[in-house]
């Protein structure tokens, strides 16, 4: 397929998968925070830094904690804002706008998703959800989102193009579960020894805002132990949200659209790539022993998936054209 | 109340529908379904239809940048009804009239034996700037020139259809036929039944074929490709409809590149031969070397490997001086000069005010003329004398004794009408249409779509039908037969 398609078809996966994972994310947050054992900062902190929005908020709001205690604010410049490049409406516009450009090769189904619900989020009715029912519409763009993804799988051609779509759903996710999970891990680790009760509410919290609750309650059988569920996070290989999964099925992916033994195609580099950061995800899900395990591993995966997504722009995607 | 009850054909026009005495003979059947309908029940369909259309991204840019601002085309449910007879009468004279626009072209770019019998002013052509000098000699692959042609016609107080301009580089709206066709079989589902109307949506097909039969290679192994703008072309939508109905790929410039003369497209497997290119580009914006050197839309080298005949462009570049305003007038004596023949379509009769006695009349008679600049489309640089201002007048007045070249001027024909749906009266009334058509050439000649684009002006009292400028459209059932 053409390059600039394959482009466009990975960032429709990574901006649809950023506008769900962002929405869960303020959702369960959103409802951690309604806990008045918790200071707001502590819970909004972290929102802030998974979406990288630190710095800006800093530069923004002011330089102090008063900054994060502001959750409205933080909902709000998270869901809304047009130069916020993380943000819920900006996701989905992009999405759109990924999509609109491929609309030959994106299934009439998954087009209108997408189209309705970045039409949703343009008009006065979603500005009303949101004063009023928070979390209806919250559920609504991951209804709409996941909607997407699900009607990707079902229409179109499981072909290149969706390849490409799901190795960028794969990339955004393994990189928000490694970030969402880092700096959680070590807001709540760090800092002063919280009540068991308010700890357990904390872990079960990060595995809501990862879909999580109930996969690792099959596994677990309600004994929520901190290592226990990062060691789930990390390397549950059947739980789709979890790093080891979602580095192999991009891995995956990728041997569908470039064979390894079809040396003589582009990819090579990126392929191989991703094959060693699933062999160490693999062989490092096992040895998490404490905190700086975990934050090790998990700043190698966030890096290397980075390097991984800048790889695969040059070889497959165009980014490197000669004039 | 039903659909009907009370509409005022507008006097002076000729209704497409409904006479001061009632329904046409060959619509009575049809009408009295699509009378069923109450006023309420279309109210509701119109409003559907317009959210299904704003959802489905049936939308064209408004601007061209990257505001994104994004319109649905108005649509108007009430469908515009061609009987059998007329469509075979305009199916004759548009396959005719492209036979002759097809071997001017030709003509016009080798021996230029029409200039030399003196049929057309020499001048007319080759100092038109749609004339490309830099092209005379080459024979495009397959021999076809105008693949796809959209042609405007309208019909006078008579009731004859008249041909207005003969769009031959890249007339767009073919997909909004076919997506109107969708909404108004959903609406009027007993009706449409009833009527026994041409099917539309199998264009896509007739198209794929029509690009694949002018391959430079022979074979199944034909890559056809459809080049657009790009997402900010007003257009977009349609450029993406037609590349998804054919299954074709949609490209940009940039995805193109040529190499010894042979056009290559960049994909995730390494380079891939193009041999036929469905150009929704302008042809300025085609090729840097040969045409726009400050365009950054274009493939460099594209015209050299055309010229090789390795790729096949449709349509192909230099169509634009057949269908030069300022050539216009001539077509019926090309018409005569080239296949021997009477012309099957009128047209609408123009002065030339490149000729003194033409420019003379025209400027005598500005308030009654409509006046449009010869290298301007979409409705604009034209002056509508009756309604316009003494200001503008005098302007133009000035404009054309300082330019003549590049000015035609016609009586203002009184278009047609057709019962149209306003929403905020809840009630049809007359409003004036043209129809587009949608000619596809193949290496065995012309072929007719049964439907075409009706656009309808629907600012009241309004001629200008375009939809940069208040205008809507209408699907357009072309009945199989005209008995009861």
């Amino acid at each position: 397929m053409i390059s600039r398609v394959a482009d466009h078809c990975f960032w429709f996966g990574r901006y649809v998968e950023r506008a769900e994972s962002t929405a869960r994310l303020l959702a369960t947050t959103h409802s951690l925070a309604l806990d008045a054992e918790l200071e707001p900062a502590a819970c909004w902190r972290p929102v802030v830094v998974v979406a990288g929005e630190e710095a800006a908020c800093r530069a923004r709001w002011g330089d102090d904690e008063a900054t994060f205690a502001d959750g409205e604010r933080i909902e709000h410049a998270l869901t809304w804002d047009e130069d916020t490049s993380v943000s819920i409406r900006r996701s989905v516009a992009a999405a759109r706008w990924n999509a609109r450009t491929i609309r030959e090769v994106v299934s009439l189904e998954a087009w209108e998703t997408t189209n309705e619900l970045h039409l949703y989020l343009r008009g006065d009715a979603a500005r009303a959800d949101f004063a009023d029912h928070r979390f209806d519409f919250y559920r609504r763009v991951r209804a709409g989102t996941q909607l997407t993804l699900g009607l990707l799988r079902s229409t179109m051609l499981h072909d290149e193009p969706l390849d490409f779509i799901w190795l960028g759903v794969m990339l955004e996710r393994v990189s928000q579960t490694a970030r969402i999970l880092d700096v959680h891990h070590h807001a709540f680790t760090s800092g002063a020894g919280h009540h068991e009760v308010v700890a357990t509410s904390l872990w079960l919290s990060l595995l809501r805002s990862l879909s999580g609750y109930e996969p690792f309650m099959k596994r677990h059988q309600g004994r929520v132990a901190s290592m226990a569920v990062v060691r789930f996070l990390v390397g549950e290989e059947r739980f789709p949200r979890s790093v080891a999964y979602c580095v192999r099925s991009a891995y995956e992916r990728l041997c569908g659209i470039r064979p390894p033994t079809a040396t003589e195609l582009p990819g090579g580099q990126t392929l191989e790539r991703l094959r060693v950061l699933d062999e160490l995800v693999r062989a490092q899900r096992h040895e998490l022993r404490d905190g700086e395990d975990v934050h090790e591993l998990l700043t190698t995966v966030v890096d290397e998936t980075h390097a991984i997504c800048e790889t695969l722009g040059k070889e497959l995607l165009g980014h490197d054209r000669a004039a | 109340m039903s659909l009907f009850d009370g509409y005022q054909p507008l006097p002076g026009a000729f209704d497409e529908i409904v006479t001061a005495d009632g329904p046409r003979p060959a619509f009575r059947r049809v009408l009295e379904q699509l009378d069923r309908m109450t006023t309420d029940e279309l109210a509701r369909h119109q409003q559907l239809a317009e959210l299904a259309l704003l959802n489905q991204g049936v939308t064209f840019s408004v601007y061209a940048d990257n505001r994104g601002t994004e319109q649905i085309f108005p649509f108007c449910a009430v469908p515009r009804l061609v009987s059998a007879a007329d469509f075979a009468h305009l199916e004759r004279g548009l396959a005719q009239r492209l036979r002759a626009l097809g071997a001017f072209l030709d003509d016009i770019y080798d021996g230029q034996r029409i200039l030399a019998a003196g049929v057309i002013p020499a001048d007319m052509v080759l100092g038109a700037t749609t004339y490309r000098p830099t092209l005379r000699g080459v024979r495009p692959p397959g021999g076809v020139r105008i693949h796809i042609a959209g042609v405007d016609l309208i019909r006078d107080p008579e009731g004859t259809w008249r041909v207005l301009e003969d769009n031959l580089r890249t007339p767009s709206g073919v997909s909004y036929v076919i997506e109107n066709r969708v909404i108004s079989k959903r609406i009027f589902p007993r009706a449409f039944d009833r009527a026994r109307v041409h099917r539309v949506d199998h264009y896509p097909t007739r198209l794929a074929e029509t690009l694949r039969s002018v391959s430079p290679v022979a074979g199944d192994d034909v890559t056809a490709v459809v080049l657009t703008p790009g997402p900010y072309n007003s257009a977009y939508f349609e450029h993406s409809f037609l590349a998804r109905t054919m299954g074709l790929e949609l490209v940009q410039a940039p995805d193109l590149f040529v190499d010894g003369d042979i056009v290559y497209v960049r994909t995730t497997r390494g380079p891939r031969r193009v041999h036929v290119i469905y150009r929704r580009t302008d042809e300025d914006f085609l090729d840097p070397d040969a045409f726009r050197p400050d365009s950054v839309l274009g493939v460099r080298g594209l015209m050299r490997a055309y010229a090789a005949g390795n790729v096949a462009l449709a349509n192909a570049p230099g169509n634009g001086v057949a269908d030069d305003k300022a050539v216009y007038p001539f077509v019926p004596d090309m018409i005569r000069f080239y296949l021997g023949e009477e012309p099957a379509l009128a047209q609408v009769p123009t002065f030339v005010c490149a000729r003194d006695d033409d420019r003379r009349y025209v400027l005598d008679h500005l308030p009654e003329l409509v006046v449009k600049a010869v290298d301007e489309a979409g409705g604009y640089g034209m002056l509508m004398g009756p309604q316009a201002s003494a200001a503008e007048l005098s302007e133009f007045r000035t404009r054309v004794a300082a330019e003549p070249r590049r000015y035609i001027a016609q009586h203002r024909v009184e278009l047609s009408t057709c019962p149209t749906w306003i929403g905020e009266r809840r009630r049809l009334e007359p409003r004036r249409v043209d129809l587009r058509p949608y000619v596809l050439t193949s290496r065995e000649g012309p072929w007719v779509l049964p439907g075409g684009l009706t656009r309808v002006a629907l600012v009241e009292g309004s001629y200008v039908v375009n939809s940069s400028q208040g205008g809507g459209s209408k699907d357009t059932w072309v009945l199989k037969g005209d008995g009861p």
